[in-house]
């Protein structure tokens, strides 16, 4: 009912204002994962954090080798499409501000951060290049970071419990910024626009390629923020209140995504090896888990900390600098030593199941945790008491 | 996702939980503990910055049985308002 300009307000309001269901963000995170695919790369985002951690150990001397431009590799043009998106949509809802927390949560911001760089070094990639696009390329490290990702995120969540009876935050710092007009996130699309098609006009090698990875990984963000998609949520509501919404979400995104990442991969039109590294299983194991760990503390995972550092909490902020760093630092560490290849095997799920069987193990083990996790949904079995 | 539920005018509270500056997910477990100081019928006040919270607290209210009785914007923070069961 209601004439054509009620319509389009609503229409409006139910894209950029009101929050999207878990499902409906991760089912366009699905599609959007198997475009990045389809145009160059899987999705991933350490790689891009890495190399701004890069850069500023290049900068203060301490690294030898001049890192690629921030502008022109895949992994960070991605990382910087992310925020920029989920910036645009934090605008347009009028939901970005930025927020100084309490001086407990920068350092655990602090903290978490340095255990997330740990993890997915160990992991070869956080929640999404080690979990995530992992599984979704049939990588058995993928399988193997979920299992340590669910028992870090249960110790995280004993730490929090631990810390609400020891502790009180102080005073919050001050919120700021808070007004910023919608059509400011506009102006803000429009640039990124204008910002692809400047790749395109490019002279320098594979600059094209950019402005697939800026405006997909824009998509990633905005679908994220506009659902607040967030894959600590997905892990952790389970054992804290048994909500299995984004759980729910996050297994069928990733099934989805598996199919169509299988279908690229066996047409021959992707190389198999993308995303299968040589940490399975004790190090995407032990990676998982330190890194889902540090997650719960930091409230934010790889891409969820990103589309928070987008709408202004300074506390991800923080994440997001020592996730960098100690990522950077410690992936150089082990590069100099020869250890990345001696975190585990490197396995193919098809050359062992076949493609039918691989698709049939994602299958099964999201469904597994979909049943597990709505059944505790009405159960509660799995919740932690506090 | 529903639209916003806007708190009764002249709601007063019983008790008041300051989460300004915390984020995911410490404003819910906060609240989580706070409630259990209050008696039945009795209503708690949750200030929050984190945008976050305007699921989560409707949310768990839906799912713990406490009645959700809508938020208030103030200058630069949100006021919950949760009615224990």
């Amino acid at each position: 009912m209601g004439s054509f300009g009620e319509r389009l307000v609503g229409v409006y309001e139910s894209v950029f204002k009101r929050t999207w269901s878990p499902m409906t963000g991760g089912i366009i995170l699905a599609i959007l994962a198997i475009y990045m695919e389809a145009w160059q790369r899987p999705w991933g985002i350490v790689g891009g954090l890495r190399n701004w951690g890069d850069w500023v150990f290049y900068m203060v001397g301490l690294f030898d080798k001049k890192p690629p431009h921030i502008l022109f590799y895949s992994s960070s043009v991605m990382n910087l499409g992310l925020l920029a998106g989920a910036w645009v949509s934090a605008i347009i809802a009028r939901e970005f501000a930025f927020r100084v927390p309490p001086m407990l949560e920068i350092w655990k911001g602090f903290f978490a951060g340095i255990l997330m760089g740990v993890g997915s070094t160990l992991a070869y990639g956080c929640n999404v290049g080690g979990f995530y696009s992992a599984v979704q390329n049939l990588a058995a490290n993928g399988f193997a970071m979920m299992v340590g990702l669910i028992a870090g995120v249960i110790v995280g969540l004993k730490y929090l419990y631990w810390e609400m009876e020891h502790f009180t935050p102080g005073p919050a710092g001050p919120t700021f910024l808070g007004n910023i007009p919608p059509v400011i996130g506009f102006i803000g699309l429009v640039g990124l626009i204008v910002a692809a098609y400047a790749y395109t006009y490019s002279n320098v090698e594979d600059a094209s390629l950019m402005a697939g990875y800026l405006l997909i990984g824009a998509g990633i963000g905005f679908v994220f923020h506009r659902s607040r998609l967030c894959m600590v949520n997905a892990f952790r509501e389970p054992f804290m209140t048994g909500e299995a919404a984004m759980g729910k979400a996050i297994a069928v995104s990733i099934t989805l995504g598996a199919v169509g990442v299988a279908i690229l991969k066996y047409a021959g039109l992707r190389d198999t090896s993308l995303f299968v590294v040589s940490s399975f299983w004790w190090g995407s194991l032990l990676g998982g888990f330190i890194f889902g760990t540090g997650m719960v503390v930091a409230g934010g995972c790889g891409s969820g900390s990103l589309w928070r550092v987008a709408e202004g909490q300074i506390k991800l902020w923080v994440v997001m600098i020592t996730f960098a760093l100690t990522n950077s630092l410690m992936r150089h560490w082990f590069g100099e030593n020869h250890w990345m290849s001696k975190l585990g095997k490197a396995v193919y799920l098809p050359d062992t199941f076949g493609y039918g069987g691989s698709i049939f193990l994602v299958i099964a083990a999201m469904l597994v945790w979909y049943i597990v996790i709505d059944w505790n949904e009405e159960s509660n079995k799995l919740v932690i008491e506090m | 996702m529903s639209d916003i539920k806007k708190a009764p005018e002249g709601i007063t509270a019983n008790k008041t939980l300051d989460a300004k500056g915390l984020s995911c997910p410490m404003p819910l477990l906060r609240t989580k503990k706070e409630i259990e100081k209050i008696k039945a019928g009795e209503i708690l006040e949750v200030l929050g910055t984190d945008p976050g919270s305007r699921n989560d607290i409707p949310g768990w209210c839906a799912r713990s049985g406490h009645e959700y009785l809508g938020e208030k914007e103030d200058a630069g923070f949100i006021r919950f308002y949760v009615k224990k069961k």
